[in-house]
């Protein structure tokens, strides 16, 4: 599920949205799509093209936020406030200029950027019951953490980064799936990790693990 | 931390084949040592493929073609890049199980899962005195501790329960079972050490009053207490008193169960000014004599109830009725409550929210209690009655009157059938719980089920012989959002079937206890007025022993059938 060309743009450093929106990740297509798109129906359309920070006149109001390569995600307030960083960053209103987020690539960001919006959006739905919509985020939940483990680990660094508790757990679930069930030796391959212990050291913890019950 | 970087250049790499990894887009990827997603893999690859010659995405494909399984010295898995609170957040969705197996993983694993680890439970056999130090070494931020120690092995002592407080200071649970060695020294020297301590469970220890009273003396925040079958306990002239120590004014939870003297305690739930929960199973002991005794400043901050199967009548319902912030009563099996102790909780905890009794047949609480709850307490939620019998006259006044109704459940009933079931379907608004179990509903009742109950959102029908698979399906079919949890019984199946029920089991191995009651209260049927409900005491009084002695027996015989029964049938 990798995009590649995707990558490309982000190489050169420019924000084109053809680039992003030919990304191949399956159900990302729409919010992978950069600047313009993300922002959706409230921001009038120069809004998008303008670099100036976004403080516009429509109802909700826009936050920027800057990938590491540079590009530009217009997000609105409702749909940044997952992020438990930038909700306070609001709060203390530091948020009124771009925000650069350094350490995150822009695929990974939006990706990030799609989650908050489907999770902002049904909170404020009000023509469902809750179980309805609990229902509807969880297989929303389940396809969009279908992923390969590189993107799942760069979203599990961002998520923490940006402290979105409820994608953090979604993530970290799905990580701890992989991991159930079984042995350290297959543990090891599936992520690739060298056993450096020695043998007197592996049997020693395994004596000091004995002491303990499986049913914490 | 983990793997270190590779340092080999990204167009090297690409060449040199017999480097091989599973996934190749790892072998190319660049890394800084302090960015942790600098340059997206596929990246990489394209730089390059771009500065290779044309061959270079040839390159690639014959790399993957040939894959050689062997794991790679100096190819860095992705999982080390996680920061360790990453890592710990992934731990904390494993359990125990999982997490020993984590440790074995690497260093690094081992290490995260040590610091992260909050809860542990431990096999607290003598033998483990040795391996303290490094176990808690290992795991320093416990704050949940179990220590077991089955019946047939030496438990550890005083000195190893010194050493682990000592190396725990965050302590905040703590539980100990069968640990048989502990005495007061380390009792004391826990509370000491563990000066966060809020909540202790201690089951079938033997450090008797003296252990409890040197634990309480220090342990200024405890919140929760809870004691089953403590032994060492002394009686008569000899009885030590248990007061509340250090944790007079901590202490808003205290459960007791299966003490076979629990007068000592009686000076703790009295000196607990902040009690807000007591819960008393199976305790010897004159507890109407105990409620009676609660103090005013304890009354006002009671909330929660439980008593089962304890020598507890009238008078000690009419005690525990002056707490009017009363929210929640368990009644089981105390067949000296009658409707008469039920009204006079109805007539003054108006707050309660929820209520739960076990008759155990014995037809002292029925429709004239619950229409009582039903006219008094508007604010009740749950509703629990098993071996009780009402008619549709209280279920009636239930339904209608407390609109806040949301669960109920009607278990082991002769009197619940489907007229009640269409009473209930048509007046319980809120209902959104019901379960049925061992009632003579049919059908129709299910029929009727399907028609009312608006916020209906699970039923669970259980033993129920008149219901059929004809009715499920019809509840099924009419109600699709409905979670509905049937079992059907065929006709020819005996009426203990199920292992599962352990109420049923209860219920069926012990009918003769009851109607041992029910004799001896026949006979001394008198209004409760305060002259005879002494008499009735000292009648009581005699009975205790007989209580106790059967209950005891009871229990472990019906414990035994349930087991055995498990054991032979799969379900």
């Amino acid at each position: 599920m990798a995009s590649t060309s995707k990558s490309a743009s982000a190489a050169a450093g420019s924000s084109s949205s053809s680039a992003a929106a030919s990304s191949s990740s399956s159900s990302a297509a729409a919010a992978a799509s950069s600047s313009s798109t993300v922002a959706s129906s409230s921001s009038s359309a120069t809004a998008a093209a303008s670099s100036s920070a976004v403080a516009s006149s429509s109802s909700s109001k826009v936050i920027v936020l800057m990938s590491m390569e540079g590009e530009r995600f217009e997000v609105e307030d409702y749909v940044a406030r997952e992020s438990k960083i930038i909700s306070n960053m609001m709060e203390d209103d530091c948020a009124n200029n771009d925000i650069p987020v350094p350490n995150v690539m822009a695929s990974i960001l939006s990706k990030i950027i799609e989650w908050c919006k489907k999770h902002a959006e049904i909170k404020e739905d009000n023509n469902h019951s809750n179980e309805e919509k609990e229902k509807e985020l969880r297989s929303w939940d389940k396809e969009f953490v279908d992923l390969d483990t590189d993107t799942l680990y760069y979203l599990v660094v961002a998520a923490n980064y940006l402290d979105i508790n409820g994608l953090l757990d979604l993530l970290c679930q799905k990580v701890a799936d992989m991991i159930k069930g079984k042995n350290p030796e297959q543990i090891r391959e599936i992520f690739n990790i060298k056993n450096d212990f020695t043998p007197e050291e592996e049997e020693a913890i395994r004596k000091e693990n004995s002491w303990a019950f499986e049913s914490a | 931390m983990g793997q270190s970087a590779s340092t080999s250049s990204i167009p090297s790499s690409l060449n040199r084949r017999d480097n091989s990894n599973p996934n190749p887009s790892r072998r190319m990827k660049n890394r800084s040592t302090d960015e942790i997603s600098v340059v997206p893999i596929e990246d990489s690859r394209i730089c390059s493929y771009q500065s290779s010659d044309e061959d270079g995405e040839d390159a690639a494909a014959a790399a993957v073609a040939d894959l050689d399984l062997d794991a790679v010295d100096d190819c860095p898995d992705l999982i080390s890049d996680l920061p360790d609170e990453c890592l710990a957040h992934v731990f904390q969705f494993l359990g125990a199980g999982d997490r020993k197996r984590c440790s074995l993983v690497c260093r690094r694993w081992l290490q995260v899962d040590g610091q992260s680890r909050h809860r542990l439970s431990l096999d607290a056999r003598s033998d483990i005195l040795i391996s303290i130090p490094s176990i808690f070494d290992r795991f320093d931020s416990i704050s949940k501790l179990a220590l077991k120690c089955d019946r047939r092995s030496v438990s550890i002592g005083d000195e190893a329960l010194v050493l682990i407080s000592l190396r725990c200071k965050n302590l905040a649970r703590f539980k100990i079972r069968g640990c048989r060695e502990i005495a007061e020294v380390g009792m004391a020297e826990l509370a000491r050490n563990c000066r966060n301590l809020k909540k202790l469970s201690c089951g079938s220890c033997s450090f008797g009053a003296r252990g409890i009273n040197a634990f309480l003396d220090h342990a200024a925040a405890l919140e929760e207490l809870s004691v089953k079958r403590l032994r060492g306990l002394t009686d008569g002239a000899a009885m030590e008193p248990i007061g509340p120590g250090a944790a007079a004014s901590t202490l808003k939870t205290i459960c007791l169960k299966e003490l076979y003297n629990g007068q000592c305690f009686e000076s703790l739930i009295l000196g607990a000014k902040s009690l807000k929960t007591l819960k008393l199973f199976r305790c010897s002991g004159d507890w109407d004599r105990v409620l009676e005794s609660i103090s005013v400043d304890q009354v006002a901050g009671l909330r929660e109830v439980h008593l089962e199967r304890l020598q507890v009548s009238d008078c000690g319902l009419a005690a525990i009725s002056s707490c009017l912030d009363l929210e929640i009563l368990h009644l089981v099996k105390t067949p000296e409550c009658t409707n008469a102790g039920l009204t006079s909780i109805a007539e003054r905890c108006k707050l309660l929210r929820k209520l739960h009794i076990d008759g155990w047949k014995t037809n002292r609480i029925g429709d004239e209690g619950l229409a009582a709850i039903a006219r008094r307490c508007p604010n009740l939620q749950e509703l629990v009655l098993i071996g009780v019998n009402p008619t549709s006259h209280s279920i009636g006044l239930l339904t209608s009157n407390c609109r806040n109704l949301e669960r109920l459940a009607l278990c082991n009933s002769e009197t619940i059938g489907d007229a009640e079931i269409s009473c209930i379907a048509t007046k319980c608004l809120a209902l959104r719980k019901l379960c049925i179990k061992g009632c003579p509903v049919s059908d129709q009742g299910m029929e009727a089920l399907a028609g009312g109950c608006p916020n209906l959102v699970k039923v669970k029908v259980k033993k129920c012989r008149g219901v059929t698979s004809e009715g499920a399906e019809w509840l099924r079919s009419n109600r699709g959002s409905l979670a509905v949890n049937l079992d059907i019984i065929a006709a020819m199946e005996p009426q203990e079937a199920g292992a599962s029920d352990g109420e049923a089991q209860e219920i069926g191995g012990e009918q003769q206890y009851p109607s041992l009651i029910k004799q001896r209260t026949a006979a001394a049927d008198v209004p409760s007025s305060s002259s005879s409900s002494s008499s009735r005491r000292c009648r009581s009084a005699f009975s205790k022993a007989k209580i106790g002695l059967l209950a005891r027996r009871n229990f472990v015989a019906s414990t035994i059938k349930r087991w055995s029964q498990s054991n032979s049938n799969p379900q």
